[in-house]
Parts: C-alpha cells; structure tokens; sequence
C-alpha cells in the first residue's frame, strides 16, 4: 500500500509539472479573447463591434491557422466583470471591455495594454412600459430602474441620470441583465431601462421616455485589449491580431457592407437587425467602426475614470499614463495604408481638423 | 433631374419661339446663346450639388445603387407563417399535456448519487448483515440523495421569496439490531433528510450590495463551521471529517435558523460579493433527523463569520475566519445493574451536550485551504450501572481538527469561465489535488484513544455535475493494539 501511496504522490506531482509547460514555446499554442457578452440563449457569439464581426467572419482563424495556432473564444454573458475574473484568473490574452469594468480592473491592479478603439457613438434611449404615467426622468424618482451594474450601461446611466439633475440615489437601481431587463419592461417590474427602442415598441411593451441624439458626452467608447504579459512574450502575434482587426475595421465601415454587417450582428439576438438598421442611421459606419486611439478616445477614457471614481463605482485612482500602446495600431495603419482612412475625433467627437 | 429638363425645355421653347419670328439680329443671337449657356451652367451646377449631397450621405448611395433588390412578403408568405405558428402552438400544448411532468408549483428534481471501490490493508466484515468472510475490497453505493426544491411565492419586484425545499437520501439496512435489517437485511430506505421553508426578509433583486436576511423553519443542516454545513456534492473529500459524525454537529435538526450577512464587500468589476459579517442564529430541537425533541429543553446555535473586505483581484480575497457554538441538552440514561430496574435504560438527568468552533478558509484560485476546530464538552453520569443515580461525574471534552490543502487546475471555481456560452455541453476540465490532516480525539483526558486519518486525494471534473474521486487515506489509531490501516478509495459522484 506504501508503493501504491507513493505512485499516486509521484503522479499527482508530474501532472502539475506537465501542466507548468504549456506555454514554454516561440509562439503561443491558442488566442485566447474573451468578450464581454454573448448572444441571447447563451450562444457564442455577439454583436455591435469589429471584434465580434472579426469573430462571425472567422478572419483570426484564418490568420493564424498555417501556423496552428488556435484561437479560443469566451462570450461571456456576465459581460465586462466576467472578463475581469477570467483574466484575473490568467485565462485571456486579449479581450473588448466596455469603459467602466475596464477601469475597475485597472484599478485593481490589472495589467493589460489597450490596442484599438472599438466602437463610439449613437443615440440612447431610455425605455418604460408602454402604459408608464412618467413624463419626465422626474416622475420616475423613487423607482424601479434597471441596469447591469459593473458594466458600462451603469456609467451610462449614471451620465444620463446626471444630464438630467439627478444621481443613482433618487432610484431604486437594480441589476439585470439586458435579455432580463427587456423581460422586466415587460412584465412592468422595472420602471426603467436604457436599451434599443424598436422591437421593443414593435411588440408594444415598451415606450421612449426620452432620446438622446448624438451626445459624444454620454455614449462611452468600447476598448480591445491584450495582457501585459502577451504583449511582452509575443509582440509579432499581438501585431498581427491588431492588422487583422483594423482589416476587419475597414471591411466594417465599407458602407457596401451595412446590410451585410447588421445581418451578421443580428445573428446574436440582442439587438436585432432591424434595430441595427434604425439606430445607426444618421451615422457613417466610418465614423461609429473607427479604431483610431484618437483624442476622443483618450478623452473619454479619462473622463470614465474620472466619472467611475465620482459616481463611486471604483475605490481606486487609475493613472492612463502608459495604458495605451498605439504603436501596433500605427503599424497596421501603414502596412494597409489606411492612414487617412478614418477621421480622427477631437477631445468633443468631433471631426478633428 | 426634372429641374433641368425645365431648364432645357424652356431654353428649346425660346429658340423654336424665336425661329418663327422675323431673323433675329447677331445682338439677339448672342443673347439667346447666353441664355443658353446660363442654362447650361445652372444645369451644372445643379449636377455638382447632388453629386455632393451623395457624397455627404454614402449610405443613402449605396442604398440606392448597391442594395439588394427589395423583396416584398406576399399574404402567401404570411399565411404559411402563421400556419406554421398554429402548427408550433398546436405541439405545444400537444407535449404540455402529454409529455411533460407537470407541478402545481415551480419545481427543481436534483439528484447526487456516489458509486465507489474500495480496497483496504485491514480486512473487515463491517457494513454488511451476511454472514461474511472477512474482505480487502468492495464495490459500493454508498450515497444516493434525492432534492426537490422550488418557490412557494416569488414576488419578481423585490425577491422578497418563500422558497421550499424536500431531501431524501438512501440508506442501507445495514445495522443487523435494526427491524428493518431483520425484514431486508439487503434492503434500503429512503429518509427525510430536508424539509424546509425559506423565506428572505430582505430584497434580493436590488444588487450585491444589498444585506441578506433568510429564515428557515423545518429539518436541515445547522450552520456549524465550514464542512457541517456544505452540501454533501461540494465536500472535496470522500469521507467527512471525523468530527462531523462524531460530534454530532453533521446532523440535520429541526427547528428555526436566521442566516444573514451585514455590510458586504462589493467589488461590481468582478461581480465579486463579500459580505463582511455573516451570521446566523437559531434554535432546534437537538435530536437530530425525524424526531419530536425528547427533552424539556431547546438546543440553541450561534455563528459569526468575518471575511476580509477586499477586491477580488487581491492575494487576500475570500480569507474568512468564523466561530461557531451549539448549546445542546442530552438525555443521560442509565440501566443500573442491581435494584428496582435493574437491566432497563432510564432516563436519569439531563445534561450540556455543547459544541464550539473555529475556522479558517481561504480560497484564492488556484491555491487554497481550510482549517477547523470542534470541541465538544458533554456531561455524563458518574456511574450508568449504579442504581438510580443521578449524580454527574466530570464532563467529557472531545475535539476534532482537520486541516485541507488543495490545489487546482482547470476553471472549474472561475465562476464566469464556466458561465461562458458555448452551444454545445462543454465544462471545463478540472483537477483539485489535495492533502488533509484530520484528528478526533473523543475523550481529552483519555490517553491513546485518538484516531489520525492522513488523506492524498485528487478529484476530476469532467463534466459539469460529474467528478471522479480518488482518495488514499492512511488511518492512525492511538490505541496501539489497533494496526495502522491504508484505505484506497474510487468513486464517481455525479449530479442530475
């Protein structure tokens, strides 16, 4: 029995010695990218950004499979704080962050590198059932409102909530999911949610209380990232990732392609097409689908850290200074030659002049 | 495009008005092919402006020039849907009717059930009523549970729930004293193990951040310690720690237990709740599963927990410290050997049966360990085979330590990596090795009568509710007349 003691030690042992090898070689076994969220049901797959056009289209698969390297996807129907505990968990290399669990992991020591903008703009709309009274963000104080808190919705509330006079404090803010919520307006057991209008008011359950057109001021940027530690070990695949995602970035703004892409966003379910097709209209898919890490972004990410320390949503500061690394996005810029292929914003969402 | 051909009609209408008229002069030639060419200019300009106003709205462009022709549904087209929708309705409510089970209210049928081998070095005839020739190995179904659970009331505004739920686990008719065992020496039952109502006093639909307050009244586990309280599916090891059985705190009661927690720790960026103090307080009946209480006196617990207020992306995450204590009564019985009685159990006194623990447990993925203390301090009678006493002799102190280990591969804690959606069953593979150290003494001031297990484990997750245990224990006797005996067990333990 000793022997049989010994043996199950010794096998216990290697296996955690094999399993410390797995990344001893040049260049990585897989990819691992996270997103922060997932179509509705719960399918692998999401909506709204290059990334996940880049993930429907198969175009990182295709880039790396000569040299087999794998690419791992994670939708994660927990969205951004999702992908903050699977990173903090050292199981992501790179990942699309909305602003506000982007800054939270930073402030918690997270260490990732931002690579590219990804996406900006658009109205928001802040829905209540159908035969709500409010006439005003005013009549609705003391209710219901939902949002899913550590997301970049919350923040977004919160800009709304402060457009208007009024904090987080004068409503019973509660956390759904957005499939949840959309139910929850439903069945009238929230008095709130800011969400896509059309199909909601197509199947006459839910109704505008306000719209907000374009206010680069509310509307947050999203964020694609890579790990410090990938970054360091392979700048070469990190580089190739960002070319493919700024090709995939032009394929996306390619105004032949708007059907097309908001046929294959649809897919996901969470908006669907027809709300694609409404609530980008009056935009350029240039303007909305710009990866540039221009002074819009940087301002806004700024103005999300300043806000999420404001609105009390983080207990830390968080410095920008060396987050952003542009100069894989540069590289992808010129190797495609798409330099002035998108228009940069100022610090306002501006075209920059 | 009908601007211009105005414009080009109306300088055709000047030349054909002017052709019929007396021949026109060179001054008025040269007017008229001015007015022409302003017309042309105009027509030009125009051109621009629309190219320009295409340029400015590519989407409105691509539109019009590049979009797939527009495809119209016909009533046909309609009709089949909605045939299709009556067809899918129709199947509907076919299956409700037919072929699903139906519950008056919300239902959840779980199950955990553990298949096992087992060889020891010591041979042994324990656990079964044949006549039997002493063995080293044996197959076994060792536990097989059974949980029925839902909601009586759910109120979707608030959460404010009354939740219920029912348990029954398997047993053996092992015990040859036992009626049962007489009638089915190789039969089994089927025991109430919970019987419950739940009900949260507090919101909990609001966020994390909100306290929560529950009251359950009816037959469950107490909230002693760290392992007395986990549902058998999440114990790490395949046999509880001594202490649970021996001291009784493993024992399901009934009565009426508060749980709640005050001021948790929120961290929203990680989804990541920790409540500072946990708390629980109640009083049950103390006599253990599926019995009215058999003394005048209620049996009373208490429980604190502390856990670090910190991020979840700090070393310090889930480090917990907590106290237990269990006031209990029990029955001292005695069957005097001499005078009026003599050879019958009788109750004689009452007497403190009271339990008090500590723990320890951290968890921060991929390491992570607990440990726990449980004294027991019960009174006895200074003499069961003295006739008709009821004096008590010194109390008897007990105490029970274990300390596990663990390290883990795979994501299977990671508790948004194994929510991520995927369309097929996927659950990601995990290994936990571990190493524990548990000792139960039953009686401090007897010498060599404590017993050492030493466990090497390793459990695999190969599927979401299905794990493979493989256990060595080592067990150590301080009775020196009892030989030291190594135990190597394999069981499946899988989860409907």
């Amino acid at each position: 029995m000793k022997k049989i003691a010994v043996l199950f030690a010794s096998a216990i042992v290697a296996f955690s010695g094999l399993a410390g090898l797995a990344h001893a070689e040049d260049k990585p076994v897989e990819i691992r990218v996270a997103y922060s969220g997932a179509g509705t049901g719960g399918r692998p797959l999401s909506s709204g950004t290059i990334v996940a056009t880049a993930h429907l289209r198969g175009l990182l698969e295709q880039e790396f499979k000569a040299d087999g390297i794998k690419v791992k996807w994670s939708f994660f129907p927990g969205a951004g704080p999702a992908t903050n505990e699977a990173f903090a968990n050292k199981l992501v290399d790179f990942a699309y962050h909305g602003d506000l669990p982007l800054v939270v992991g930073r402030a918690t020591g997270l260490k990732h590198k931002i690579l590219l903008s990804l996406g900006r703009f658009g109205n928001t709309y802040f829905m209540v059932p159908s035969d709500s009274e409010a006439k005003t963000l005013a009549d609705l104080k003391g209710k219901r409102i939902a949002t899913f808190k550590g997301t970049a919705g919350q923040l977004t509330l919160n800009r709304v909530l402060e457009k208007y006079g009024f904090t987080e404090k004068d409503f019973k803010v509660i956390s759904m999911d957005g499939d949840t919520a959309k139910a929850a307006l439903a069945t009238k057991d929230i008095d709130g949610y800011i969400t896509t209008p059309f199909d909601l008011e197509a199947r006459g359950i839910a109704k505008r209380l306000l719209e907000i057109k374009r206010d680069p001021k509310v509307t947050s940027v999203g964020t694609f990232w890579v790990s410090e530690e990938f970054e360091a070990k392979y700048p070469q695949i990190v580089q190739r990732v960002v070319t493919t995602l700024v090709k995939e970035a032009q394929w996306d703004s390619d105004e032949k392609n708007r059907d097309a892409l908001f046929k294959l966003w649809g897919q996901a379910g969470s908006t669907p097409y027809s709300d694609y097709v409404k609530t980008w209209a009056g935009y350029t898919l240039k303007e909305r689908n710009s990866p540039l890490l221009d002074d819009y972004y940087v301002a806004s990410l700024k103005k999300a850290v300043d806000e999420a320390k404001r609105f009390r949503l983080t207990r830390s500061n968080v410095d920008i200074n060396g987050w952003l690394e542009p100069k894989y996005l540069n590289q992808a810029l010129k190797d495609l030659k798409l330099e002035n292929y998108w228009q940069a914003n100022d610090a306002d969402g501006n075209v920059k002049k | 495009m009908h601007t211009s051909k105005h414009w080009l009609g109306a300088g055709l209408i000047a030349l054909a008005g002017t052709a019929g008229a007396a021949a026109p002069s060179n001054e008025d030639l040269q007017k008229q092919i001015q007015a022409l060419q302003q017309a042309v200019d105009a027509l030009k300009q125009q051109l621009q402006a629309k190219t320009n106003e295409a340029a400015a709205a590519p989407a409105a462009v691509a539109a019009a020039t590049d979009a797939e022709p527009v495809e119209v549904a016909t009533k046909q087209d309609i009709d089949g849907i909605r045939a299709d929708l009556e067809n899918y309705k129709y199947d509907q409510q076919r299956n409700r009717d037919t072929k699903t089970a139906l519950t008056k209210r919300a239902l959840t049928l779980a199950g955990t059930v553990q298949v096992r081998a087992s060889s020891q070095s010591q041979q042994t005839t324990s656990g079964t009523t044949a006549t039997a020739e002493p063995r080293h190995t044996t197959f076994d179904v060792p536990s097989v549970l059974l949980n029925l659970s839902g909601s009586l009331f759910k109120d979707y505004s608030e959460g404010k729930n009354l939740d219920y739920k029912i348990g029954f686990s398997y047993a053996k008719n092992v015990n040859s004293g036992s009626v049962l065992a007489t009638v089915a020496p190789n039969g089994s039952q089927l025991n109430l193990t919970d019987a419950y109502l739940v009900y949260s006093f507090f919101p909990t639909v609001a966020g994390l951040e909100e306290p929560k307050l529950t009251a359950t009244f009816g037959q469950q586990q107490i909230p002693f310690g760290l392992e007395a309280q986990a549902a058998e599916e999440l114990r790490p090891v395949i046999n509880s720690a001594q202490f649970v059985n021996a001291s009784g705190v493993g024992n399901r009661q009934i009565g009426l237990i508060l749980r709640g927690d005050y001021d948790p720790y929120v961290d929203y960026g990680f989804n990541y709740r920790a409540p500072l103090i946990e708390y629980a307080l109640g009083i049950v009946n103390g006599s253990s599963t599926n019995k009215l209480d058999d003394n005048g006196d209620q049996d009373y617990l208490a429980r604190l927990a502390f856990t670090l207020p910190v991020d979840y992306n700090s070393w310090l995450r889930e480090l917990k410290f907590g106290a237990s204590y269990y006031k209990g009564t029990k029955n001292l019985v005695a069957t005097p050997t001499i005078g009026a009685g003599a050879g019958t159990a009788t109750l004689r006194a009452t007497g403190k049966s009271d339990r008090y623990g500590v723990d320890i447990y951290y968890n921060h993925d991929p390491i992570g360990f607990t440990y726990e203390q449980v004294e027991g301090r019960d009174d006895l009678l200074i003499n069961t085979t003295q006739a008709a006493t009821t004096r008590k002799g010194r109390e008897v102190s007990s105490r029970g330590q274990t300390f596990t280990g663990f390290y883990t591969w795979g994501q299977q804690w990671v508790k948004s990596y194994k929510g991520q959606a995927k369309y097929d069953d996927w659950w990601p593979t995990s290994y936990q090795a571990f190493v524990r150290w548990d000792k139960w003494d039953p009686n401090l001031d007897v010498g060599k009568d404590d017993t050492t297990i030493y466990t090497l484990g390793l459990n695999v997750f190969f599927a979401e509710t299905t794990k493979l245990q493989v256990n060595l224990n080592q067990y150590h006797y301080g009775n020196p007349v009892l030989k030291t005996n190594n135990e190597l067990l394999a069981q499946f333990q899988y989860g409907f």
